[in-house]
């Protein structure tokens, strides 16, 4: 276990290392600089050079990469060229609202999607099992986009209500952010609870041809006791996994889910600092966004491995 | 004649795999003749005819420049399925050549690729095609090339897997002692088993590409109007959602059925490209 536990993490190390490469030459790829940007097409030579050496870009990409780098390992990861503010900060704080969206989503779609999925699997070919497939299928089919205009549309038309546009953290106005969030958490949950529910009900399906609830199904037992007490057990590692999945699949749809919302989060600020050629901001959002990534896959790796008796030694 | 009656015989049995066919005919239709269902241009602009609802002269109403949506919607079956059908065909062929070539022959060239796969496929897909996109600037060519990047390692990753459980099969050790070159075994055996699971991922792949094409034309930094894209126009839309929701709701729906019929045939065959032999 600990040997797993220690490749696992050089692993995990030296993907971050090197997806910190990848950032760095993606975004120094950008034709243009902020400089080019500040000066516009008739900048002259000396004020450029100036600016060029301000920021930093006269130096080699290596030099460039390695002080970003070592800086970034320490907590800093430069200063903002359009907000004139640290980095570290500006990208944590977006990471909240994104973190507070994406946790949120992953509870709503546990609980909506596992129950529906164990229901369509005990009931397999029958009308819910239908019901929940095709539900499933609208899902993946739907971009979350679309799915958050039509709840938009469909919360005025029905309501007569849409939701504040300014954004208050969940801890200084309570009421206000759950308004704010509840659209953004539907358009994205929803969507995930039906991959969820698709997924349990595989599990379902192949746990009850398992000689296992055969033997518990002779034994006389109820089927709701061996639904809870042999194939929830069983499932429950598989499941897991998946969780780590959807987080991931979250993360993924907060970049248009928030650009449609107007949430400060990180998906967001991605897209305005490219837009603006904010280099530093880019290269720390998809930074943290890269290790999030890695750290919820081994997490899930770790955690799979510790819960699963047959795996420890 | 066995197989196209085997076909028939499955689509019998399969509603599912059925629905998907007449779908997925019916969106290739539309991005094939667009002009045969319309007779409006997708382009053509009209000021006294902006904003309009939904009618029968505009069946899916007009945008804030007077061009009729319905036209738009069908003329962009074009553009965003061949967008996503092109770069997901790029990423196809130049992932699972690099897969194969790794998973065959092995070694460093093989250890060196897959650490790169891994860093590629650690970054959320959606990231990635925003900062690239971003960074190339918007526009068709663009678009695809970022969209083949994010796709590439996935391919490569199935390939590079099939090789290797193709590889250690005693047939090719069987072709081996016959004499048969290295590339001739790659080329003859080992590339025709993988290319069902090659081709099964390109049909997983499309739905989740066509959401990803659609959410970056969204973000403005996909295909630029006037050119009709689904995505681009919701972008338009988004602006003008309660004023005008039929912009909003006509070309999500036309993703969502072109996604749902890859999705209904793909699951359809899963089982039959799975099966070994």
């Amino acid at each position: 276990m600990q040997a797993y536990v220690a490749r696992r993490l050089f692993g995990s190390l030296l993907t971050a290392w090197l997806a910190s490469i990848v950032v760095f030459l993606l975004v120094h790829a950008v034709p243009g600089d902020v400089v080019g940007q500040m000066l516009g097409q008739a900048g002259d030579a000396t004020a450029e050079q100036v600016l060029r050496g301000f920021f930093g870009l006269d130096r080699p990409l290596y030099r460039q990469y390695l002080a970003w780098l070592g800086d970034a390992l320490t907590g800093n990861l430069g200063m903002s060229w359009t907000q004139g503010l640290p980095v570290t900060g500006i990208v944590l704080q977006a990471f909240a609202v994104t973190l507070e969206l994406g946790l949120v989503t992953l509870v709503l779609a546990t609980l909506v999607g596992v129950p529906l999925g164990m229901a369509a699997g005990i009931n397999e070919g029958r009308w819910i099992d239908h019901v929940v497939q095709g539900i499933n299928l609208f899902g993946l089919s739907a971009p979350v986009f679309w799915v958050g205009l039509m709840l938009l549309i469909g919360a005025s038309w029905a309501f007569g209500w849409s939701p504040p546009l300014l954004f208050q953290s969940p801890l200084a106005a309570p009421a206000d952010n759950l308004g704010i969030m509840i659209l953004p958490v539907l358009s994205l949950g929803l969507l995930q609870a039906c991959a969820y529910a698709q997924f349990v009900r595989q599990l379902v399906v192949a746990a009850l041809r398992e000689p296992y609830v055969t033997t518990a199904e002779a034994k006389g037992l109820a089927m709701r006791r061996i639904l809870f007490k042999h194939i929830l057990r069983n499932i429950l590692i598989p499941l897991v996994t998946f969780m780590g999945l959807i987080l991931i699949q979250i993360l993924g749809g907060v970049v248009v889910t928030e650009t449609l919302f107007a949430l400060p989060g990180l998906g967001r600020l991605l897209v305005t600092a490219i837009a603006q050629r904010d280099y530093p901001v880019v290269q720390g959002g998809l930074l943290l966004i890269v290790v999030v990534a890695l750290g919820v896959n081994l997490t899930v790796d770790l955690l799979y491995h510790a819960i699963d008796p047959r795996l420890r030694r | 004649m066995r197989g196209g009656l085997a076909a028939r015989t499955l689509l019998r049995r399969q509603p599912a795999l059925l629905l998907g066919v007449v779908l997925a005919a019916l969106m290739l239709y539309v991005a094939a003749l667009p002009g045969t269902l319309t007779v409006h241009s997708p382009t053509a602009v009209d000021v006294n005819a902006a904003l309009q609802p939904p009618s029968v002269a505009h069946l899916f109403g007009t945008d804030d420049t007077g061009r009729d949506l319905y036209a738009r919607v069908l003329y962009g079956a074009r553009i965003t399925l061949g967008i996503v059908a092109g770069s997901l065909a790029l990423a196809a062929v130049a992932g699972g050549a690099l897969g194969l070539l790794a998973g065959f022959f092995g070694r460093v060239s093989d250890m060196a690729a897959s650490r790169l796969v891994d860093v590629a496929l650690s970054f959320p897909p959606i990231f990635l095609g925003v900062v690239i996109t971003g960074i190339l600037g918007p526009g068709v060519r663009n678009l695809v090339l970022a969209m083949a990047i994010v796709y590439a390692p996935v391919f490569f990753r199935i390939a590079r897997a099939g090789a290797i459980a193709e590889g250690a099969r005693t047939y090719i050790e069987a072709a081996r002692a016959l004499g048969l070159g290295e590339w001739t075994i790659l080329r003859r055996h080992v590339a025709r088993n993988v290319w069902p699971l090659i081709f099964l991922q390109y049909m997983i792949l499309f739905p989740l590409a066509l959401q990803i094409e659609a959410a970056l034309g969204f973000l403005g930094l996909g295909v630029q109007p006037p050119t009709p894209d689904w995505g681009s126009i919701l972008a338009q839309a988004k602006d003008l959602l309660l004023t005008a929701p039929w912009m909003s709701i006509f070309p999500g729906a036309f993703i969502l059925i072109a996604a749902a019929a890859v999705i209904l045939i793909g699951r359809s065959l899963q089982p039959i490209l799975d099966a070994p032999g």
